[in-house]
């Protein structure tokens, strides 16, 4: 490679990766998103609920001894009358359970000091249910009443299976729908961030008057691709960072979460957690996804280096902006709408035209679309990607030495047509 | 080998609204210091960046070293550009090495010589300092070794001495003045006439996109005399005078100058008259001196702009 180049390259991804903001970004982001998703668990265990005593009163006698204990909730059978017991403070509430509660569900009446919530008032509601359910069925005097029931009671959970590919694959519409949107959105995060940084870096070597001695020594145009492909390079490091401690989450820690809580969970979120500990799908997805945000990084990039090259500072380029902005946030909006019918002819053209193609397909990918479609959608984003940057070195090579009025697009037409 | 090393000839280039350079021609020395003249927005700027091959003239052509000016050959010049710009986050060193590396230079030939130009001008301390750290005097410094560090064999100068204390402006004077002397070529662009005169060798004046005038300084000077010189003597005064009128445009008396002499300073109608005034002189007052006053470089870029300017009104 040209050594002028790589000197340029290297510049820009180190003085990036160096920094203190890079390192903590990097390490912080995913401790960050983990914690976010424990917290209600942690919540759940670091928290000791206060335990709730509530009074039965049961005048039928048959609910008060099965009546069960919760986590929050402790239920204290009495001989009181509800009378002797409204005044004492100790208890949370009273329960008062009717004499004719089998006949009449209704007969059952809650008295709280405070505000009861809704989750105790519904288990309080099902466990009495259930008890008067078993004591009217047992009316009927049917043998084997247990084996019965045992055997009537049953669970339904869909599985979904493709039949039009090749091999039949096991799908979850729901999970595909979730990975599509992360995805999409992750695009859409990077593309954007790291897009401003190139314009932004720009125009600080505008300012800095920096870049009239870089381009005393080098071409304009290596100085700009140099500085796109630096920062793709930190983009594309950040990503395989945070890829990797997905990915030895997944091998390591996956296998033995899912094989410990086998059984007991339903079939949905096994699935799911099957195919984030699926390693083979797991890197296809992550292959595709490094080549949609190379190839979206830097076709949206090099406008940005145009419009950071044209303007002098970050208020004047707000405007010029929007034609990059507003395409990308267009591919954004539109994902979760293309993840609820990823088939549809709509969702298959944005997915394949530049601009909002590297957003779209990426939320589409997850359904099993054919490899064709995503072959397109990469060979016309890159085509682009070549005419764009050839594009922009042109007005690049001439607003980096215009101060002082902001250009307006024609004016950016007219740069790109000088010899 | 030609004896110019750069020759930029007959360069036009246009901008939307302007013609920032016609027909301008300019032939550099080698070895020499030549003084690259001019209002601001003459064009300078622009022709110093068409021979930095950072911008391409609509026609004309520069030819460096004897063939056509390609984009290799900027490995060849060192340029300081007037609006001075350094990376602000970054370590003075690193930013040296950088630079020096763009030019061609590996990284340990670039580390060595640095080493040297640092310690030279005394700033070896600031190499793991962040160029934001620095005044903007040290920044030039810094600048201005980044820029003739890869030995290159012309130099450009915009404005170097722009921000500079009398003294360091001495320090980088002296170094300019050691570069030409080891073969290097300078070309230096500047308002501040007086260092021309101190410094260059040959001048070009740009004005309103054309080259106005051009030469050695010292026969430019010469060539702009206007016939003036300056008496000292003992005497009377009135006597000098009177005897002097019929040859003189304009006379003033000087006072006492600094060795206690009268002094008259005085401007001859015809540079064939001298002898004629000194005879005059010599018989009217005790004369002790007589020294010709050529006009400075500040004198004749007003002249020849102010002229320049009438003869082509906008």
């Amino acid at each position: 490679m040209n050594s002028q180049l790589s000197t340029i390259i290297t510049r820009e991804y180190l003085e990036r990766v160096k920094r203190k903001s890079f390192i903590i970004s990097t390490i912080l982001m995913p401790v960050f998103m983990v914690l976010l998703m424990a917290l209600p668990a942690l919540i759940a265990i670091f928290s000791t609920p206060e335990e709730k005593e509530i009074a039965v009163v049961d005048e039928s006698g048959v609910i008060a001894k099965t009546l069960q204990n919760g986590d929050e909730t402790k239920f204290v059978v009495t001989q009181a009358t509800l009378a002797d017991l409204t005044d004492n403070e100790d208890y949370y509430g009273v329960l008062v359970i009717g004499k004719d509660i089998v006949d009449n569900p209704s007969a059952v009446t809650l008295y709280t000091h405070s505000a009861s919530s809704m989750q105790l008032e519904n288990a309080i509601a099902r466990q009495i249910k259930e008890t008067v359910e078993s004591i009217r069925l047992r009316r009927y005097n049917i043998e084997n009443l247990s084996e019965i029931l045992a055997a009537v009671n049953a669970d339904v959970k869909l599985q979904t299976f493709r039949i039009d590919s090749d091999e039949t694959s096991e799908t979850s519409s729901t999970l595909s729908y979730f990975i599509g949107i992360i995805m999409s959105f992750m695009l859409y995060m990077f593309i954007l961030l790291y897009g401003q940084m190139v314009m932004t870096s720009i125009i600080e070597e505008k300012n800095n008057r920096v870049l009239e001695i870089v381009v005393s020594s080098v071409k304009p145009s290596y100085l700009m691709l140099g500085k796109i492909i630096g920062i793709g390079l930190v983009a594309i490091t950040q990503i395989l960072i945070w890829a990797i401690i997905i990915m030895s989450f997944t091998f390591w820690v996956m296998p033995s979460l899912v094989a410990g809580i086998a059984g007991g969970a339903d079939p949905e979120m096994m699935a799911a957690l099957g195919l984030l500990g699926d390693g083979s799908y797991m890197l296809t997805l992550f292959v595709y996804l490094i080549l949609f945000l190379v190839g979206g990084y830097l076709f949206y990039s090099s406008i940005y280096a145009a419009i950071g090259s044209a303007v002098d500072n970050i208020q004047d380029a707000s405007q010029l902006q929007t034609f990059a902005v507003l395409p990308i946030i267009i591919g954004m909006v539109l994902a979760p709408s293309v993840v609820g019918d990823p088939m549809s002819s709509f969702a298959t053209w944005v997915s394949i035209i530049p601009f909002t193609s590297p957003m779209v397909m990426m939320a589409r990918i997850p359904f099993d679309i054919p490899v064709w479609q995503i072959i397109t959608s990469l060979v016309l984003l890159y085509a682009t990607f070549l005419f764009m940057i050839w594009l922009s070195a042109k007005i690049y090579r001439v607003g980096i030495f215009m101060y002082g009025k902001k250009p307006t697009i024609g004016e950016l037409i007219r740069w790109a047509r000088y010899k | 080998m030609d004896n110019n090393i750069l020759k930029a000839e007959n360069i036009v280039k246009t901008f939307t609204k302007h013609t920032a350079l016609d027909d301008v021609t300019i032939e550099v020395p080698r070895g020499k210091v030549y003084g690259l003249l001019g209002p601001n927005g003459a064009g300078k700027t622009t022709l110093i960046r068409i021979i930095n091959h950072i911008t391409a003239p609509d026609s004309g052509t520069v030819t460096f070293n004897g063939h056509r000016l390609t984009a290799a050959d900027v490995a060849n010049i060192g340029y300081l550009p007037e609006e001075r710009g350094l990376y602000k986050k970054m370590k003075v060193g690193d930013q040296a090495i950088f630079f020096a590396r763009l030019k061609g230079l590996s990284k340990n030939d670039a580390t060595r010589a640095l080493k040297e130009w640092f310690e030279r001008l005394e700033i070896s301390s600031w190499w793991d300092r962040k160029v934001e750290e620095l005044s903007k005097g040290m920044a030039q410094k810094v600048q201005f070794i980044v820029t003739v560090l890869h030995k290159p064999e012309l130099l450009i100068f915009d404005e170097p001495f722009s921000g500079f204390d009398p003294i360091n402006a001495n320090v980088l004077k002296r170094e300019i003045l050691h570069l030409r002397d080891e073969g290097a070529t300078v070309i230096f662009s500047t308002h501040n006439m007086a260092s021309v005169e101190e410094l260059c060798d040959n001048i070009s004046l740009i004005n309103k996109s054309h080259n106005i005038l051009t030469g050695s300084v010292r026969e430019l000077r010469r060539e702009y005399s206007d016939n003036s010189f300056e008496f000292s003597f003992l005497g009377e005064q009135s006597k000098l005078e009177e005897t002097l009128r019929p040859l003189v445009r304009e006379m003033e008396g000087k006072g006492i100058d600094r060795d206690g002499f009268l002094s008259l300073s005085l401007k001859l109608n015809s540079g064939d008259d001298l002898r004629e005034a000194i005879a005059r002189a010599n018989g009217a007052v005790d004369l002790r001196s007589f020294r010709q006053v050529l006009p400075s470089m500040d004198e004749i870029f007003i002249r020849s702009v102010e002229m320049f300017n009438q003869n082509n009104p906008q």
